[in-house]
């Protein structure tokens, strides 16, 4: 029975964007109705697979799909601790993300059906176990992306959008050849005559350790253009700046934890010795993307290009959890993708706000704000303290972790003081929200834009933002609802790689 | 003496018998109609008939000169598949044109061409259908002779088709010399022992022989023009039919009568093959980028995916030529679907610019979908049958199953998938202009019922072949270990 809720889950956001898809005309005002009807089920069945789940039974489906003499290509799906996390984050911001999007007057059908598209392809990376699968969701999400960007992005959309398609799809490729190299060498060593796909077939192999560090690279490729790390970020901000809120929101808060999520699930996974290799390489781009993200939001002028650098420098955070290889260095890694998500979707719809509501996102040209739209102001504030890491809030949960990790392996390691790079960051980052939170609420108010007109949060924005805020102080006082579920994946890879 | 069994060629005797017919039917009649309603029957007869020889298995071969199995059955249907979206594409195309009863007679002359191509196991076969279909396209694309465009890419293609006929036969005749048999067979046997310089030049005359029918770079230059000055439908026909013979006639000649044999000149040969492949691919996806004309856009789209398909060639492995078969076949649905979208917006005279695609999502809702599932399938976006084709060609250059993993082509297969990644870019262009920019009218269009049948034909065995691949990868096995056996 739950069997069939994983393709359920699955599959129903499809559904919703044919039908959504199809409400033209005069039916155009019932799109947004399909759209909440068919993220709300998703969201249904997420939180009962949540109350249902057992740590020690994985949910499976698996159904037989492309057997021939050459090629075994099975439906697998696969939801443990770390999936369920994932999926119940897909399901929750794609809700909220059709709520917020309430009022979307340009070509609505459309819109709603390309979230919902979308919606399918993020859950089915996050819930496939078979190479194959995995990549089809993989590149069926981008597609929807790109359309988002390019019709309903800003100024510079065509060229945004472009970019976004081209990386990514780039960095696909190259974690594809990854796949290939891995079911070959599974299957010359294992002396199959059948190329398998399935992850469970290929983890069992043991590959050899040079094979292992060099595709290792390639997969890490693959998912660090997606995190995105420096120096492959640069699709990001363009992206971020130039997509509608929904997009920005989906893009931040779900399809950047893609790579997270690959990395975690293939690279520790498949290839233990290519990832103690890579470890130190990993750890100093972990570095660098933290402290260049956090530079480079002190630069911005666009409130939103500036949330674009920080989730740079928060999935550098990630990435430097994963990168310590301990348990609860890659719990805590996990658990800032969770957290991670619910933040930036909160900043993001606030820069959507200003923008929207006010005209300019531009921090110079703000000021003032809370004076005009108080509730507005309160958000920020909450967005602002919740991304910097204020304690009680769900970030300061997976930062502290994955900075305990960090400092424990430089002290394994001899060099403590690395932690510093990582502290200073924190600086850092409270300093550009502060700064930034000084410059567009407070103060007296802008004479730069015509704010006389303005008015504060709408009904389906509000709500939108109340859900996230409650859940981000929610999960920063009872973190141990996400990390029990995350932590006994992390702590059998880290068993794993602890050997060798 | 026994009689030859006439029945193992039957597919190719109706379609020959019907264009045969077809002009005579015409000259008595006068009804436009006519010409290609009966070529039309005559293709599914031809398919039907194909479809019983799959049912029985029937095998055999015919004076030795043309085999039946597996290959030659799939390829042979492949090819009616092509006849059969090129004519539903011409039924409208030519309605206000003359001579119906010869643009119908030379279509089908063409497809029994290719046909006898898929069934030949002799030099003199090959050749004989090769010759067939190129001397009837000549023709075709000439067919609306008054317009200057037509008839300068005519010209210029008899000139190189000419040509590589000759360099094509001399490498033949040159085979024959070394090897004293023209049998694919006989040269796999004789072949190994007798590696010359004489061979040498003789693939080297083969590769540049057919390696215009099937657009390698350096001689690929016809093509983009060729497209453009023709119609649309031999458009189509050229690059989803002819093409395809090109490579039916090299794999017969190289996997059979070279790779088969494991003869030492062999690795020379894969080495040029994969050269070959890297820069056609290149040329033919960077050059793509710069059009602004979407039949010259496709023409080049069509040179990429001839480099893809020339890995094959290099790879030489029976995973290779699965992926290779598996490719032609969605090829021939993706482009032939592209170009059909093309012939139906010629039809109703909407101009064949990039630019004058804008808006089409708004102005024919259906047509952009299409046009978009097609582009984005010859991207290799999954889950459509391009994707599918080109995970199970380029992964072969990765390796095989049950073989050692790695090797000497591994470097083919980033080239094909930077390639691929480039041919996005131009991809998504298009689907640009459909999608997000605006039309300057809001005039919606209306597309004949003959080209919406064979559009979405193609459409769903796109999407088909993408969701469940399976049947289509077992007939490639099936025909690969036919091949190679």
């Amino acid at each position: 029975m739950t069997d069939y809720l994983l393709s359920l889950v699955l599959f129903t956001p499809l559904v919703g964007a044919v039908i959504a898809l199809f409400m033209a005309g005069d039916k155009l005002k019932y799109a947004r109705w399909v759209a909440l009807v068919f993220s709300a089920i998703p969201l249904a069945i997420s939180l009962l697979l949540v109350a249902t789940f057992d740590k020690g039974a994985p949910f499976t489906h698996s159904i037989g799909w492309i057997e021939t003499s050459v090629l075994k290509i099975q439906y697998l799906l696969y939801i443990d601790g770390l999936s369920l996390v994932m999926v119940l984050l897909t399901t929750l911001l794609v809700f909220l993300v059709v709520l917020f999007s309430w009022e979307e007057k340009e070509r609505p059908n459309f819109f709603f059906s390309l979230i919902l598209g979308m919606q399918t392809g993020l859950l089915g990376v996050f819930m496939a176990a078979d190479y194959f699968l995995f990549f089809i969701f993989w590149e069926v999400a981008l597609v929807p992306m790109y359309f988002l960007i390019n019709i309903w992005g800003g100024p510079r959309r065509h060229y945004a959008a472009i970019k976004f398609f081209i990386y990514t799809h780039v960095s696909s490729l190259v974690m594809l050849i990854g796949i290939f190299a891995l079911a070959f060498q599974a299957a010359s060593i294992e002396g199959w005559t059948q190329l398998s796909f399935a992850f469970a077939d290929i983890s069992g192999v043991a590959f050899a350790q040079g094979f292992q560090v060099l595709v290792f690279g390639l997969l890490f490729f693959g998912f660090a253009v997606k995190m995105p790390v420096v120096p492959f970020h640069t699709w990001l901000p363009d992206a971020h700046v130039e997509a509608p809120t929904a997009g920005s929101v989906l893009l931040a808060g779900v399809m950047l934890k893609m790579g997270s999520y690959g990395i975690i699930r293939i690279c520790l996974d498949v290839l233990p010795e290519g990832a103690v290799a890579w470890q130190i390489p990993m750890i100093i781009i972990a570095l660098v993307a933290i402290v260049y993200g956090a530079l480079a939001c002190i630069a911005q002028r666009d409130l939103k290009k500036m949330v674009a650098f920080s989730s740079i420098s928060h999935m550098g955070m990630v990435l430097l959890g994963l990168a310590t290889l301990s348990d609860i260095g890659i719990a805590a890694g996990a658990f800032q993708m969770f957290a991670h998500g619910l933040i930036t979707a909160v900043l993001f719809m606030v820069c959507g706000i200003v923008g929207h509501n006010v005209g300019t996102r531009q921090i110079p040209l703000l000021g003032g704000l809370a004076e005009k739209m108080p509730k507005y102001a309160a958000f920020v504030m909450f967005g602002f303290m919740a991304s910097l890491g204020l304690p009680g809030l769900v970030g300061f949960v997976a930062e502290f972790n994955i900075l305990v990790a960090f400092y424990d392996w430089g002290l394994a390691e001899g060099i403590v003081w690395v932690i510093i790079i990582a502290l200073a960051s924190l600086l850092l980052t409270a300093g550009y929200y502060l700064w930034a939170m000084q410059r567009s609420i407070f103060g007296p108010l802008t004479d730069k834009v015509d704010v006389s007109k303005v008015h504060d949060v709408s009904v389906y924005e509000g709500v939108s933002l109340a859900v996230l805020c409650g859940l981000i102080v929610l999960f920063g006082i009872w973190p141990a609802f996400a990390w029990d579920f995350i932590f006994p994946v992390a702590s059998d890879l880290a068993a794993v790689l602890g050997v060798i | 003496m026994t009689f030859p069994d006439f029945t193992l060629i039957a597919p190719q005797l109706i379609v020959l018998a019907a264009a045969l017919l077809v002009p005579g039917l015409y000259f008595l009649t006068k009804n436009d109609k006519l010409a290609g309603m009966v070529s039309l029957a005559a293709v599914v007869a031809s398919g039907l008939y194909l479809g019983w020889m799959m049912l029985e298995g029937v095998e055999g071969s015919f004076l030795g000169v043309y085999a039946v199995d597996d290959f030659s059955l799939l390829l042979t249907g492949l090819f009616l598949i092509v006849a059969l979206l090129v004519l539903l594409a011409s039924l409208k195309s030519v309605e206000r044109d003359r001579h119906h009863g010869e643009y119908y007679a030379l279509l089908l002359a063409a497809t029994a061409g290719m046909m006898f191509v898929a069934c030949a196991e002799d030099l003199i076969g090959i050749f004989v259908g090769v010759e067939l279909t190129s001397i009837s396209s000549y023709a075709l694309v000439a067919f609306r002779k008054n317009d200057p465009r037509a008839a300068e890419a005519a010209v210029k293609y008899l000139v190189i088709g000419g040509l590589s006929t000759a360099l094509t036969l001399y490498g033949f005749s040159l085979l024959y010399g070394v090897t004293q048999t023209t049998s694919l067979a006989g040269i796999a046997l004789a072949i190994g022992s007798a590696p010359s310089a004489a061979l040498y030049i003789s693939m080297a005359m083969l590769i540049a022989g057919l390696g215009f029918k099937i657009t390698t770079v350096p001689f690929h230059m016809w093509a983009p023009d060729v497209y453009e000055g023709a119609t649309a439908p031999v458009a189509t026909f050229l690059a989803v039919g002819s093409k395809k013979m090109g490579f039916v006639a090299l794999f017969k000649v190289f996997l059979i009568g070279f790779v088969a044999a494991q003869a030492t000149v062999v690795s020379d040969m894969q080495y040029l093959f994969a050269v070959l492949a890297a820069i056609t691919m290149t040329v033919g996806n960077i050059v793509a980028l710069s059009q602004t004309n979407m039949k010259r856009l496709l023409a080049y789209s069509s040179i990429a995916q001839a480099g893809y398909l020339m890995m094959v060639l290099a790879i030489a492995t029976e995973y290779a030529v699965i992926g290779g078969l598996f490719h032609m076949i969605t090829h021939v649905f993706m482009k032939g679907g592209a170009f059909i979208i093309v012939a139906a917006l010629c039809y109703i005279s909407m101009g064949e610019k990039l630019s004058d695609y804008k808006g089409l999502a708004k102005r024919a809702p259906i047509l952009a979908f299409s046009m978009l599932i097609f582009l984005f399938a010859l991207a290799g976006v999954p889950p459509l049958a391009g994707f599918v084709s080109k995970f199970v060609l380029f992964s072969s250059a990765v390796g095989s199953p049950g073989a050692e993993f790695g090797g000497q082509w591994i470097w083919l297969v980033f080239v094909a998938v930077i390639n691929s990644a480039i041919s996005l870019y131009y991809y998504a262009r298009v689907v640009k202009y459909m999608y997000v920019d605006e039309a300057e009218t809001e005039e919606r269009i209306k597309v004949p019922m003959s080209f919406m049948a064979a559009i979405v034909l193609c459409l769903v065995a796109v999407i088909a072949i993408g969701l469940y691949p399976e049947p289509v990868i077992k007939l490639c096995e099936a025909a690969a270990a036919a091949l190679l056996a």
